[in-house]
């Protein structure tokens, strides 16, 4: 391989990294959001949130990529490549997310809450003194885990002409019709990438076990 | 590699659903004129036509696009996409011209218009260097053919098949192959006896191994490559074809064909969809 070829692979994981922050930065959030809405069965947002979820669930990202590129110009929406494929992977992602968090939600014991009701806490003050603490704590594995998997799925994005570090390998595996060492320089880069995020992982996981004085796991 | 897969069928069903749903907002050539820009969307993985090489565009259609560039009163904006998303692309109007190799099928010429041909896309046999047994197409009765399943040597198998009837034989087991290496090793060590794939595909094949393959001749009706735009755009249809007959007239076509194909077509009709 030569040096443009690396260079090109370097570019592509550029591009899958910025893909996934805006994913992220969109998905866990509005995750939360749409999770605390279910969680408290708000009428018709509730619902309407629980079908969101259950269409992304099962449809490819490819499609959602083409679907936003090439179908939302009719509805009035005409984004660029890149944008296009940030939306439709935050669409997916944020699914997900909302799953992960809807989940600890479930999983936390309604006596704490009824705990804070008989202490006086406004529903706020549940939330931001009660749940949030520990559901962070309990959705950091899971939310992990989805950010690994949508970094792997940003290849999906070259269907609409990004050129993601699978595509650039893709290409350069083309040219000269031997495949292996771009892909392999590509799983390189996917596995230092993903050892990153891991991490970060495991020093948010340090942080609370020295202050809440155990391990979340 | 012509022809392409299922999915590639079904993202056009796909656009052709969102087509239909919606007036396809592809540019005429004034609209073009008028706003000095045209968009047009190459493959980014389509040899010999369209490929990256040291992180720029080449191949045929490539260094057509170069020369068009040159005449143009318009800038063109050139978008690198994979296969599956070209058609739908053009269909929906986000492009104006998918300025690709595309063989052209009825199916194709239901949703897009065709300028004329840039390459003959027509499927050939090719057999092992020494084969004995094969000399013209009425020979391919009974033996095992390799094709790629959903292709277009798949596709024309059929027309074959009518072909050998007439000649009273029959098509002998096809194995169907996910692409074309495998197939070429299998014909290679024995247990195929021929293969079908296009004419571009099978004369690099020829022209990288000499001493192992053998061209045979056409199997299927004659077929041909050509730009596509949105069903309906004929002004700019008529202007990529005026710019076609040009580089036909001065024979810059050809001299790419043989620079990028290794064989040139001088032959080919004036309509891609017309037959002859």
């Amino acid at each position: 391989m030569t040096t443009s070829s690396y260079l090109a692979l370097l570019q592509g994981a550029g591009v899958s990294l910025l893909l996934a922050l805006c994913a992220v930065a969109v998905g866990i959030p509005l995750g939360l959001l749409l999770a605390l809405a279910r969680w408290r069965r708000v009428p018709v947002l509730g619902r309407a949130i629980a079908a969101y979820v259950s269409v992304m669930r099962p449809t490819p990202v490819v499609t959602l990529c083409l679907l936003v590129f090439f179908v939302m110009p009719a509805a009035g929406l005409d984004l660029p490549p890149m944008a296009a494929a940030a939306l439709a992977l935050s669409l997916n992602t944020t699914a997900f997310n909302c799953e992960i968090w809807r989940a600890a939600l479930i999983a936390l014991p309604a006596d704490q809450l009824e705990a804070g009701a008989a202490f006086g806490f406004s529903g706020w003050q549940t939330l931001m003194r009660i749940v949030l603490p520990q559901l962070w704590r309990a959705s950091l594995g899971p939310l992990v885990s989805e950010i690994t998997l949508l970094l792997k799925i940003t290849p999906a994005a070259s269907v609409i002409g990004i050129v993601d570090i699978t595509r650039a390998a893709g290409r350069i595996g083309a040219d000269t019709y031997d495949p292996l060492p771009p892909f392999l320089a590509a799983t390189v880069l996917y596995t230092l990438i993903i050892a990153l995020v891991v991490q970060g992982q495991r020093m948010l996981e340090r942080r609370a076990a020295q202050r809440y004085g155990y391990h979340a796991s | 590699m012509l022809l392409k897969n299922w999915f590639a069928t079904a993202v056009a069903a796909c656009a052709v659903f969102a087509a239909g749903t919606h007036a396809a907002a592809a540019l005429t050539l004034e609209q073009i004129q008028a706003k000095g820009v045209m968009t047009v969307a190459t493959e980014d993985d389509f040899r010999p036509f369209e490929f990256i090489q040291d992180g720029k565009p080449v191949g045929l259609d490539n260094a057509l696009l170069d020369q068009l560039r040159k005449t143009a009163g318009f800038k063109i904006e050139q978008n690198i996409i994979p296969w599956s998303g070209l058609l739908p692309g053009v269909t929906t109007g986000k492009y104006d011209v998918a300025l690709t190799s595309v063989v052209v099928t009825p199916e194709r010429a239901k949703t897009l218009d065709f300028t004329m041909p840039v390459a003959d896309a027509t499927q050939y046999y090719v057999v092992r260097n020494g084969e004995t047994r094969i000399k013209s197409v009425a020979d391919l009765a009974g033996k095992v053919v390799g094709v790629q399943a959903g292709g277009g040597s798949y596709a024309a198998l059929a027309d074959l098949s009518k072909t050998l009837a007439a000649h009273g034989g029959q098509l002998g087991k096809v194995v169907q192959y996910a692409s074309f290496p495998e197939a070429y090793q299998d014909l290679s060590n024995g247990r195929l006896d021929y293969v079908i794939n296009g004419v571009v595909n099978l004369t690099s094949l020829i022209h990288e191994h000499p001493d192992r393959f053998r061209m045979g001749t056409a199997v299927g009706a004659p077929t041909y490559a050509a730009w596509a735009v949105a069903k309906g755009n004929t002004t700019l249809l008529r202007y990529l074809n005026g710019f076609l007959a040009k580089t036909r007239a001065d024979g810059s076509l050809y001299a790419l064909q043989r620079k990028w194909l290794g064989t040139t077509f001088e032959s080919m009709p004036l309509s891609a969809t017309g037959g002859n």
